[in-house]
């Protein structure tokens, strides 16, 4: 092949892009609202994810204490809970903090809870941590047998399998969206390099009598499809660059509560995904509308 | 040299256009094949390019088995012949020079080459003052001379034509018919698919009726009925 300059295969697959241009334009269309959604896709799981890891839910056991315990009590307990094995971090959480805490997330309607400051509701409470989800059932027993001084013990396994679930159900729908939209892509792809076929199939019958190889007959569209991937990669970038910025700012006021991957950090890799995506669907469906001509 | 044994073609429909051809033609020969429409005169071309694959029998091309050819070894075969069409089949957007140097370009000749050999070509079919002008700027018979160069531009041992002169008128026809004999002397074997009785009876060359898929004569210098 080394004879064939590869301006003749750029130049003929731009030829066909220019002589389809509805067609071209519909199936960058396509292939971008399907690169969209397959980004806004993973950036969401990537968020839920980080979030997940943010809040520790996997890994968190509340320890709540009975009412008007003695600091002397209290103490002793905590003693008790950091020589649990498999118990990580403790933190105590006095009542009045409970209290504040509530308080803060209730912004504006913060005044509600004034009064409880002084009549408190809440007993103290620690949090810990663990790091060896197998041990859990072993910490909670130990956590249940130290005494009359403990009222509850949660852990937060349920909120953390519901959010599994949820994560699992937005990657069905998704996934469902996205074959969808792939399937209708590479369909559309192969319409549209199939006019480009049809439009030179003279051309190619004389290239198969004169003894031209498939791959110089077929190397123009499949290039055709490769660019209109490309051309669709790139907008779909920008697209979803800008999207992502948008959404970022705002939410930016949120930021204390849900933490936002920032876009920096995958911008290459979802340049490349991308891209690679795009070209992929593109040769695949040019080389699918081609096998009829390139059989023999 | 092309052999045909015994070489059965059935269609997907079920025409049995070819029913056991047994054929021999030598290298640097000149055959005329005749037969009425639908005899299966151009299932023996389309044979020959390997674009149809035989239902039973043996095609040899200098030993080369056709139906043992592999896909990716039929584009090459192919460069051992030059195809020419009753319908010309040129490129109308592209010049005469366009054309015979395509069939070059794409075989991958380099351009160096092409530049060469493309005026050296037109000058054979005497077209070398045409080599600017479309397709539609030219009468029957330089189309076909334009289609002739450019079976001739890869320099193939066999010529290959089904009808040459079918769309051509008859003056221009003897024109076209003794390039293909020129061609014959400069060593190249020449099959010419046709049924022009006063053409073949005036050239006096071998000549291979068939009918209904059967070689139903074969004689030199033969005439046809
Ligand atoms: N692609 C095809 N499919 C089915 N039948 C065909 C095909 N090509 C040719 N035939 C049939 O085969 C027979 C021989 O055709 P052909 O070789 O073209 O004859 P000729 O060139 O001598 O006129 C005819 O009956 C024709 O209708
Ligand atoms: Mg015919």
């Amino acid at each position: 092949m080394k004879q064939y300059k590869p301006s003749y295969f750029i130049g003929q697959a731009f030829r066909g892009i220019w002589r389809n241009g509805v067609m071209s334009f519909a199936s960058i269309a396509v292939l971008m609202s399907c690169l969209v959604v397959l980004g806004s896709f993973a950036l969401l799981v990537m968020n839920i994810n980080e979030n997940l890891n943010d809040l520790g839910l996997m890994n968190e056991v509340m320890v709540f204490l009975e009412f008007d315990l003695t600091e002397e009590q209290i103490q002793n307990v905590e003693r008790e809970i950091k020589s649990i094995p498999g118990v990580g971090d403790v933190e105590r959480i006095t009542a009045d903090e409970g209290i504040r805490s509530m308080m803060e997330k209730a912004g504006e309607n913060a005044y509600l809870y004034e009064d409880f400051l002084d009549d408190n509701p809440l007993s103290d409470s620690f949090r810990l941590t663990y790091v060896d989800g197998a041990k859990l059932i072993d910490i909670e027993y130990n956590l249940r047998h130290i005494g009359p001084e403990i009222r509850l013990v949660r852990d937060q396994r349920d909120l953390a399998a519901t959010m599994q679930s949820l994560k699992n159900g937005i990657m069905l729908i998704f996934s469902w969206f996205l074959i969808v939209l792939f399937i209708v892509s590479v369909f559309v792809i192969i319409n549209t390099v199939k006019l480009s076929v049809y439009s030179r199939k003279s051309e190619i019958i004389i290239m198969r009598y004169v003894g031209a190889t498939g791959l110089f007959i077929s190397l123009p569209f499949i290039i055709e499809g490769a660019l209109i991937g490309l051309v669709a990669s790139a907008i779909s970038f920008l697209a979803e660059n800008f999207l992502y910025g948008y959404i970022q700012t705002a939410l930016a006021d949120l930021t204390g509560i849900i933490s936002i991957v920032p876009i920096e950090t995958i911008r290459i890799p979802m340049l490349l995904a991308f891209i690679a995506v795009g070209v992929l669907t593109g040769i695949v469906g040019s080389t699918i509308s081609l096998s009829k001509y390139t059989r023999e | 040299m092309i052999e045909f044994k015994n070489v059965v073609k059935t269609y997907k429909n079920g025409t049995v256009a070819l029913n056991g051809v047994n054929l021999q033609i030598e290298d640097g020969e000149f055959v005329f094949i005749v037969g009425q429409t639908g005899a299966g005169k151009t299932t023996i071309m389309k044979l020959l390019l390997r674009e149809e694959k035989t239902t039973s029998g043996k095609i040899l091309v200098d030993g080369i088995d056709l139906s043992k050819l592999s896909y990716f070894r039929v584009p090459y075969y192919r460069r051992r012949l030059g195809i020419v069409f009753q319908d010309f089949r040129l490129f109308r957007e592209k010049t005469v020079y366009e054309n015979v140097a395509f069939a070059m370009h794409a075989v991958g000749v380099p351009p160096k080459k092409i530049k060469k050999r493309v005026p050296a070509l037109l000058n054979t079919v005497s077209l070398g003052d045409k080599s600017t002008c479309k397709p539609d700027e030219l009468s029957g018979g330089e189309q076909q001379r334009v289609a002739l160069a450019r079976a001739l531009a890869n320099n193939p041992k066999i010529i290959i034509a089904d009808e040459p002169t079918g769309n051509i008128d008859p003056k221009m026809s003897l024109e076209i018919m003794n390039l293909l004999v020129k061609i014959n002397k400069l060593g190249k074997t020449v099959v010419v698919i046709t049924h022009e009785k006063s053409l073949v009876d005036y050239y006096q060359q071998r000549v291979v009726t068939i009918d209904h898929g059967l070689v139903s004569e074969d004689k030199v210098g033969g005439m046809f009925e």
